[in-house]
């Protein structure tokens, strides 16, 4: 399932791209995708799908074995890459922090070498002025995540790539990053690279899946919901077991959610179908306490199609 | 220069005058090989005895046969150009090991691919901040030898010239050093031993030319060494260094 933009609306571009390392690892399997002008995207995949690849094949870091890798239609040997990527903001994934660079300093250096970008606002807005001062290495990770940030959005790019921005943030400080996060990404193309499904959920509109270092899923997260029916989530005094057993004679797909106790079954129409179910469970006297309709979450999603390609 | 490599440099210049650890060691060292030592030994040869004693049977190689018998020339010919030339390989070579190395250990590179530069600029920033260390480190060393030597009335000013054309060259082959070790090593420990292994066949092959060769082809000999030396690392450095390898 693809969904490849327009090339003159393309502000990322994958075209039959293959990346093997040197001592011979596929990381990127010939894999074709792009993401549109404005789109919000997230890149999910198991570990060692290619997605850090992909985010450091945008980034100029890493060369293609073969094909043609775009960043706002310059390909990355061009000479007009450079001005592409002052047109992007990128947060690398936990990276090590300088032990003799105040952020003032860093950011300093990110306003030059981008040759725009006011580190006033940026400091006002990540809230860092009592921290101006302070070598990156001493600040908190909540707030080194914050520096990274406020570099890669110093020069109001055109498109973020974000790698993993909140991987080993405790929940408040990830908390703080998606708040960031959510207004940065307004009306800006992002690509997300996350394992956090419900981070990817929480911001984005389309999805690219990898697997192998190939496309499994180009779609957006509407289209994928789509295809996924919705579940009924039920839950019994009598317990799982015995609410199991009982749901088995009239719905065959009935599983069991040992996380939470419940029951789930598959649905087309959760208001035309839990009424009859429930009352066909009652009249078996079952004392049904929990009937709930659920979407799918995005984790349902990977989780299904993963297995599916397996 | 460059938009880009402007800034990064100014970068790397900062991060070289905080770390007291490559200033200090950059320093010092260079101070005992080019100033102390030689100059002590400049002062020491003058009325030293001439000759030295040679078993009977030795045959000594050419270029340290005609110098044995006056412990002045030994020390202007042999010793000096010694101490001049390890004296430029070490300051680059201490401080390769704090600004290449240790952006790659720490993993804070990741930091500046994440802005707008590309890898040449990042590279050629480092070996621009090694080389001006060592220049703002070697070139007033090698004024207070000059003006010593000259007093002494040691060297001519036509020696000099060859003398610097020596430090010269060990910076450029230092810096192409640092170049490969960029490749090469991946923590400080890796960067000294490579530092040692790459450093210490050179001063077996410069030695070979002290002794072997006779004359002031001596020390054009050794530049002309050392400037292919640091030629063939900038070769290999070049030709084999993407980012894949530095980030590798």
């Amino acid at each position: 399932m693809t969904a490849q933009a327009a090339p003159s609306s393309r502000a990322l571009a994958f075209t039959a791209v293959t990346k093997r390392y040197p001592k011979g690892t596929l990381a990127v399997d010939n894999v074709t995708w792009s993401i549109a002008t404005g789109a919000r995207a997230c890149l999910l995949g198991p570990n060692g799908a290619g997605k850090t690849t992909c985010i450091r094949l945008l980034e100029g870091a890493l060369e293609p074995t073969s094909g043609t890798v775009e960043l706002l239609g310059s390909r990355v040997a061009d000479e007009g890459y450079l001005d592409a990527r002052r047109r992007t903001g990128i947060v690398p994934q936990g990276p090590g922090m300088y032990t003799d660079i105040t952020v003032s300093e860093y950011l300093a250096l990110a306003a030059r070498l981008y040759a725009r970008g006011n580190v006033d606002r940026v400091v006002e807005v990540f809230d860092l002025g009592d921290h101006r001062q302070k070598v990156l290495s001493r600040l908190s990770g909540g707030y080194q995540r914050r520096v990274v940030l406020a570099a890669a959005l110093l020069s109001e790019p055109e498109v973020l790539l974000l790698d993993e921005p909140t991987v080993g943030l405790d929940p408040i400080a990830a908390h703080d990053v998606h708040e960031f996060l959510r207004e940065a990404m307004h009306d800006r193309t992002t690509l997300l690279c996350t394992h956090n499904l419900a981070e990817a959920e929480a911001l984005c509109d389309d999805v690219v899946i990898l697997r192998d270092g190939k496309v499994l899923v180009h779609s957006s997260l509407a289209d994928l919901r789509q295809r996924s029916k919705p579940r009924l989530m039920l839950a019994a005094r009598q317990g799982a077991e015995r609410l199991l057993q009982a749901m088995q004679d009239l719905v065959p797909d009935a599983r069991a959610m040992p996380e939470d106790g419940t029951v789930a079954v598959t649905v087309d129409d959760p208001e035309v179908e839990a009424p009859g179910l429930l009352r066909r469970l009652l009249a078996q006297g079952l004392d049904v306490y929990r009937c709930q309709p659920v979407r799918p979450t995005l984790e349902d999603l990977f989780i299904q199609l993963v297995n599916e390609e397996t | 220069m460059d938009q880009q490599l402007r800034p990064l440099l100014a970068k790397e210049l900062l991060q070289v005058r905080r770390s007291k650890g490559a200033t200090l060691s950059a320093t010092l060292l260079p101070i005992l090989l080019m100033v102390v030592i030689p100059l002590g030994q400049a002062v020491a040869t003058r009325g030293a005895p001439a000759g030295v004693n040679v078993p009977a049977g030795v045959t000594l190689p050419p270029g340290l046969a005609a110098v044995t018998t006056n412990p002045s020339r030994f020390f202007v010919e042999v010793l000096l150009p010694l101490y001049l030339a390890l004296g430029g390989l070490i300051v680059p070579a201490i401080s390769a090991t704090y600004t290449v190395v240790a952006e790659r250990e720490k993993r804070s590179l990741e930091l500046i691919l994440a802005l707008p530069v590309r890898l040449r600029d990042i590279l050629v920033a480092k070996l621009l901040a090694m080389l001006i260390l060592a220049l703002v480190v070697v070139l007033p060393l090698f004024a207070v030898d000059a003006a010593t030597l000259l007093a002494l009335g040691l060297v001519s000013w036509p020696y000099l010239a060859l003398l610097f054309a020596v430090l010269a060259a060990s910076l450029v082959c230092s810096t192409g050093i640092a170049l490969v070790l960029a490749l090469l090593a991946r923590d400080f420990r890796t960067a000294n031993n490579l530092n040692g292994a790459m450093i210490g066949p050179l001063i077996i092959v410069m030695l070979g030319i002290l002794f072997g060769v006779p004359g002031a082809a001596r020390i054009a000999a050794l530049a002309a060494f050392l400037l292919f030396a640091g030629s063939a690392a900038f070769i290999v450095g070049l030709r084999w260094l993407t980012f894949e390898r530095y980030l590798a």
